[in-house]
């Protein structure tokens, strides 16, 4: 398979396709790093108020390199797609977008799902013949470790403290998977994407998700549960009522003048 | 004042591999592998880092500051530590250069 080695290499067709992937995942950690964010101040201790709000960070942080990618692929300003777009503009799946509703179980249960998604699509993309995007997925590595380390840690104990905090975590779960599996919606880049080498087939990482989060729910005593339809619809903008207010509060100083400078 | 929070453990850690692990604070968590978890998050995320360990605080004893008079010496050992000896030769030398400059 011919590897692209600068970003100028891919042909229209393979462009728009890598535009489409790095939009959704920019888009994912931006609202799942704004998400967490929200929790500052709030969480149930001070220690894990500081890892929850370093981890949201690093998300952010993420999501500026996919749309620095971006950038040079098309153009685009970085801050204009963070801030500047419209709910019906952002690719992110439905399941960033869940407001928080200050459940602590749902959230850490969240990140633990969504941090496996990132390093199943992660270890993938580190083979990407996209090779720019092959060393992003290897520098953002430790940091997806150390947040999978964190999700896992915090289901396991849950799921195996009392009878309270393993029914509560039993309720998001059946809550966050239908959205959980909307984060694998192919899109009408799928085929392009897999054909040139870049990113694999989503039902190929989907099924590479299962398999790496089946054992550690089971082992958090929760049960699986089946025959979910995936809830889709984010990854071609049809977006819930929750991202447009996430995005009216995260927007709200870009938006007093859009063309400050900081 | 109890702490009603979940146990503690210290903190140390380590800058490179081979240096000493340096004590750096304290962590709440309800287990070691969730206090080192925590720890990285509180003592490792702006600075140079390899490893990380955890101590429950039971595990350590500490002396009393109320017999912080052990430590006290009684007559003068100076000759106990490295700026206790005299060095004249590199004295004068350094008085000499003074002079020549």
């Amino acid at each position: 398979m011919p590897t692209f080695e600068t970003l100028i290499e891919l042909n229209e067709i393979e462009r728009d396709a890598a535009i489409d992937l790095l939009t959704r995942l920019g888009d994912d950690d931006l609202i799942m790093g704004h998400r967490n964010s929200e929790w500052t101040g709030l969480a149930p201790i001070l220690e894990e108020d500081i890892a929850f709000s370093s981890m949201a960070q690093d998300e952010m942080g993420h999501a500026q390199a996919y749309y620095q990618m971006i950038h040079e692929l098309s153009g685009d300003d970085p801050d204009t797609l963070a801030f500047g777009r419209g709910p019906r503009a952002y690719r992110c799946s439905s399941f960033v977008s869940l407001p928080n509703e200050r459940d602590w179980g749902f959230c850490v249960l969240r990140q633990f799902l969504y941090d496996m998604a990132e390093t199943v699509r992660l270890t993938a993309l580190e083979h990407s013949s996209l090779v720019p995007l092959a060393q992003l997925a290897r520098k953002l590595r430790g940091e997806e470790k150390y947040h999978l380390m964190h999700g896992r840690s915090w289901v396991l104990r849950l799921g195996n403290s009392t009878d309270d905090a393993h029914q509560r975590l039993q309720a998001a779960l059946y809550k966050a998977y239908p959205h959980a599996l909307g984060l694998f919606e192919p899109t009408s880049a799928d085929v392009t994407l897999a054909q040139a080498g870049i990113c694999p087939r989503e039902e190929d990482l989907m099924r590479q998700w299962e398999s790496a989060v089946v054992p550690v729910l089971g082992d958090a005593g929760l049960e699986i549960p089946e025959d979910v339809q995936p809830v889709n619809g984010g990854r071609v903008g049809r977006q819930p009522e929750a991202l447009k207010e996430l995005l009216e509060n995260m927007q709200v100083v870009y938006n007093i003048d859009p063309s400050a400078k900081w | 004042m109890t702490d009603s929070q979940w146990p503690v453990f210290e903190v140390f850690h380590q800058q490179a591999r081979g240096e000493p692990h340096i004590y750096v604070g304290s962590v709440h968590a309800t287990d070691p592998e969730m206090a080192l978890i925590l720890a990285k998050e509180q003592y490792a995320r702006r600075q140079a880092c390899v490893n990380i360990w955890v101590v429950p605080i039971e595990a350590i004893t500490a002396s009393r500051y109320e017999d912080d008079d052990i430590f006290e010496r009684g007559t003068d050992k100076s000759y106990r530590e490295s700026w206790g000896y005299v060095t004249p030769k590199t004295t004068q030398q350094s008085d000499q250069k003074k002079e020549n400059a």
